[in-house]
């Protein structure tokens, strides 16, 4: 038995010891799955419990002043914070996008370089879910608006958790977008196979190579089939006509609302990078928040008016650093001057059994927001170095 | 893209008596097969003589592309040394080292530099116009590399980290002299005068920084591993001193006995090979740009491209533009399976595959495009 696993024993055990005695006001609960997890102490009620979480970076530099500083930009995250808590002093680490973003989903502030294209050496948050709460690979995905780049946030290279726990991760931009729709359309869908011709594939696959491809081509096989039927599905919805000055997160936002919908995943991240056409337009990058906050309000009302999602299903939403306080020559905003407004950034969280209305004027820390999403649900981010959001329960 | 595999987790599969083409001069003896077919039996060839694995990997790892058919019928049981001396020479080698570069620089999709200064370095560089380091200072001058990174914190960063190797958060000090540089205010930036944003690009790609960061990536993306330390700071200052030597250099690693041991391990194939490779073992030709690009970039979208690359074998097997035969055009069907093993994999194929293969095509729901596509979304087509 392995040190983990006694260690999630242990929290079995405490869990029903907590049960049976009802200590304190916190006390830890188990959804029959052998999942633990945080919940008020509630007498005879039944706890709400967070079974889902969509977790949304923010990224590309979003500062406070344009968004909770001018509610007019962010009408759906306002109601959000005042339905849930908004914490408007969350400290970030200036390490570029890449870096910053990478240290909000592995919980530790790591330097990166801005245009490295490789995986980290830390466990993110969807690899922890996997591994701890046993979850399949369609159970956790990420889509992105960045690129290449951001598709290494779905697993590290530790040794411990790796691709054997990685999130599907989908790019909404790089696949649906115009140019690869009209190849397809060029070359024309391909057919659907019929059921004999699949078996015999497989026989076939199983038939060539080594001994671990054919364990490597059964785990596979079901995972890659739910994607490859989505990609399809998803090319003929329409995200890939999807225009304007957010377009990439716009896609990923439209991406993961389907998701959500369709596949209800047990974690949903969603890494947007828009915003950072700040650098050269303010007005551009005023323009990419009310966007963006115009889609992240869809997922919301998705989730809302969804039964099975409505009472389990928690949001967070922060962005990974601020921008510069003044405006550079081109009327943009840059980021590297160690101001307040690029360190500190507000983020939101909402969901069952969180507190509502709440603003928590304390500092808090971008790395934190992973470790109560993964508590939320129940797994134990044993590397992170940040700790749950103060204030987050109800 | 993606994370390499570490070699010590890749399958040795194949033996090409490495040892024997290191110790011998001359001729040397080497196996005529690889895998299951092994009889034993022994044919003179020259020393590094290229077989079909050889071949495969030597195109994938310099041109980012399997062996084209013609390829293969000129070069197979030649010398690679030959065959590295004519790649090498070639224009083709540098379009796909410019390729890479941008890749490195991620000046890709929304921004691929498109003016003419940067179009022009294959043609320049196979002129001998233009040297890599040349090549790369104009790169990052192009107008796409500032879009790419806007602002002085992010373009000064970038060019620090990525031309020099430098962790910038270890030199704040530098880094805010360089931001001034950027400004147009003058300063000493890394030991040298400067007064604009060209200056921190030109002080940068004329360190000896660069020329060690350049060599050691440009090693680590052929041979797939960390250079050896002394012997890379050795090839770094003769880069420095004559960047016109690199493709001497490339010669040098590919016959090098660390590339016959990366030849005996296995490494994931980039979004971008898989794309060029599709095209090659299936219609014989290079995809255009714009069949290329947006396949590579939807392939790039995915954190594990699997499902979409199987997709996209799919999509071409079935568009009608691949020739593949029909069974009752198949004169043997263990011939046919056993030519398609060097073709997409680099080696000969082992009974029990052949024999696999053969019993479903027996189904008579089992077509030969079936087989294809099997074979170009199993694991070991993704690895090369
Ligand atoms: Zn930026």
């Amino acid at each position: 038995m392995t040190l983990r696993s006694n260690r999630r024993d242990v929290l079995k055990l405490g869990a029903a010891a907590g049960a049976l005695t009802g200590l304190g006001g916190w006390g830890l609960a188990q959804d029959g799955r052998g999942r633990t997890q945080s919940t008020p102490a509630m007498e005879g009620d039944e706890a709400p419990t967070v079974k889902r979480v969509i977790f949304i970076a923010m990224a590309g530099g979003v500062r406070t002043r344009e968004t909770f500083g001018t509610p007019a930009n962010v009408p759906n995250l306002q109601m959000m914070a005042d339905d849930g808590v908004l914490y408007p002093r969350m400290r970030t680490s200036n390490l570029g996008h890449f870096g910053a973003t990478m240290s909000i989903f592995t919980g530790i502030s790591e330097a990166r370089g801005i245009r490295d294209n490789a995986r980290g050496t830390d466990p993110t948050m969807f690899e922890y879910l996997r591994k701890d709460l046993g979850l399949r690979q369609s159970d956790v995905w990420v889509t992105t608006s960045g690129g290449p780049q951001q598709t290494n946030y779905s697993y590290s290279v530790h040794p411990d958790y790796g691709p054997k726990y990685g999130a599907n991760t989908l790019d909404g931009d790089g696949i649906f977008n115009k140019e690869f729709k009209e190849l397809l359309d060029t070359y024309g869908r391909p057919k659907a196979m019929e059921e004999s011709e699949q078996d015999l594939l497989d026989k076939v696959r199983r038939g060539i190579g080594r001994t671990e491809d054919k364990a490597e081509n059964a785990a596979a096989t079901e995972n890659a089939a739910k994607v490859e039927r989505y990609i399809l599905e998803e090319l003929t919805r329409g995200t890939s006509t999807l225009r304007g000055a957010n377009s990439g997160d716009a896609k990923a936002l439209r991406v993961a609302r389907n998701l959500v919908s369709l596949f209800k995943p047990k974690m949903t991240g969603v890494v947007l990078q828009n915003a950072d056409i700040a650098h050269g337009s303010f007005n551009g990058y005023s323009e990419v928040i009310r966007r963006n906050d115009e889609a992240i309000g869809e997922i919301w009302t998705a989730v809302k008016e969804d039964p099975e999602l409505a009472d389990s299903t928690a949001i967070f939403v922060l962005p990974e650093f601020g921008r510069n306080k003044d405006l550079n020559s081109r009327r943009g905003l840059d980021h590297g001057d160690g101001s307040d407004d690029l360190r500190y950034v507000s983020g939101v969280a909402w969901g069952p059994g969180f507190g509502k209305g709440r603003v928590v004027k304390d500092d808090v820390r971008t790395i934190d927001a992973m470790y109560s999403a993964c508590d939320a649900l129940g797994a134990s981010p044993e590397l992170a170095k940040g700790q749950k959001l103060k204030r987050l329960l109800a | 893209m993606g994370a390499p595999k570490s070699p010590a987790s890749s399958a040795v599969r194949w033996s090409f008596g490495i040892a024997t083409l290191l110790a011998v001069g001359g001729v040397a003896t080497a196996q005529s097969g690889a895998g299951d077919g092994q009889d034993g039996r022994t044919q003179a060839r020259p020393v590094f003589a290229l077989d079909h694995h050889m071949l495969r990997t030597v195109c994938l790892d310099l041109l980012g592309r399997p062996p084209l058919p013609e390829e293969r019928a000129e070069w197979l049981d030649k010398d690679l040394r030959d065959f590295l001396k004519q790649t090498t020479s070639g224009l083709e080698f540098w379009e796909h080292w410019l390729e890479e570069q941008l890749y490195f620089f991620l000046l890709i999709d929304n921004f691929r530099p498109e003016n003419e200064g940067v179009k022009a370095v294959p043609e320049k560089l196979f002129e001998g116009r233009l040297n890599p380091r040349e090549a790369v200072h104009r790169i990052v001058l192009s107008p796409s590399f500032e879009l790419r990174n806007p602002g002085a914190d992010t373009f000064v960063t970038v060019v620090m980290e990525q031309l020099a190797g430098m962790r910038v958060q270890k030199r704040i000090r530098d880094l805010e002299i360089g931001k001034a540089l950027y400004d147009g205010k003058p300063g000493t930036f890394l030991k040298h005068h400067g007064d604009s944003q060209a200056d921190v690009v030109k002080i940068c790609v004329e360190s000896k920084d660069f020329a060690r960061e350049f060599i050691s990536r440009e090693y680590e993306r052929m041979l797939h591993r960390a250079g050896p330390k002394k012997p890379l700071s050795s090839w770094s200052r003769s880069f420095h001193k004559d960047p016109a030597e690199y493709r001497d250099l490339v010669r040098t690693w590919m016959t090098s006995e660390e590339y016959m041991r990366r030849l005996e391990e296995q490494h994931p194939l980039s979004n971008r090979a898989f794309v060029n490779a599709l095209h090659v073992d299936l219609l014989g030709r290079m995809p255009t740009r714009a069949e290329a690009e947006p396949m590579r970039e939807a392939l790039d979208g995915l954190g594990d491209s699997a499902p979409l690359r199987s997709i996209l074998a799919r999509l071409l097997l079935d568009s009608g533009r691949v020739r593949v035969p029909s069974k009752g055009e198949l004169s043997s069907r263990r011939d046919w399976a056993a030519s398609l093993f060097p073709r997409f994999f680099g080696r000969e194929a082992s009974v029990t595959e052949l024999d696999a293969i053969c019993e479903a095509l027996d189904e008579p729901s089992c077509q030969p495009s079936t087989i294809l596509y099997a074979l170009l979304s199993h694991p070991e087509y993704h690895r090369f």
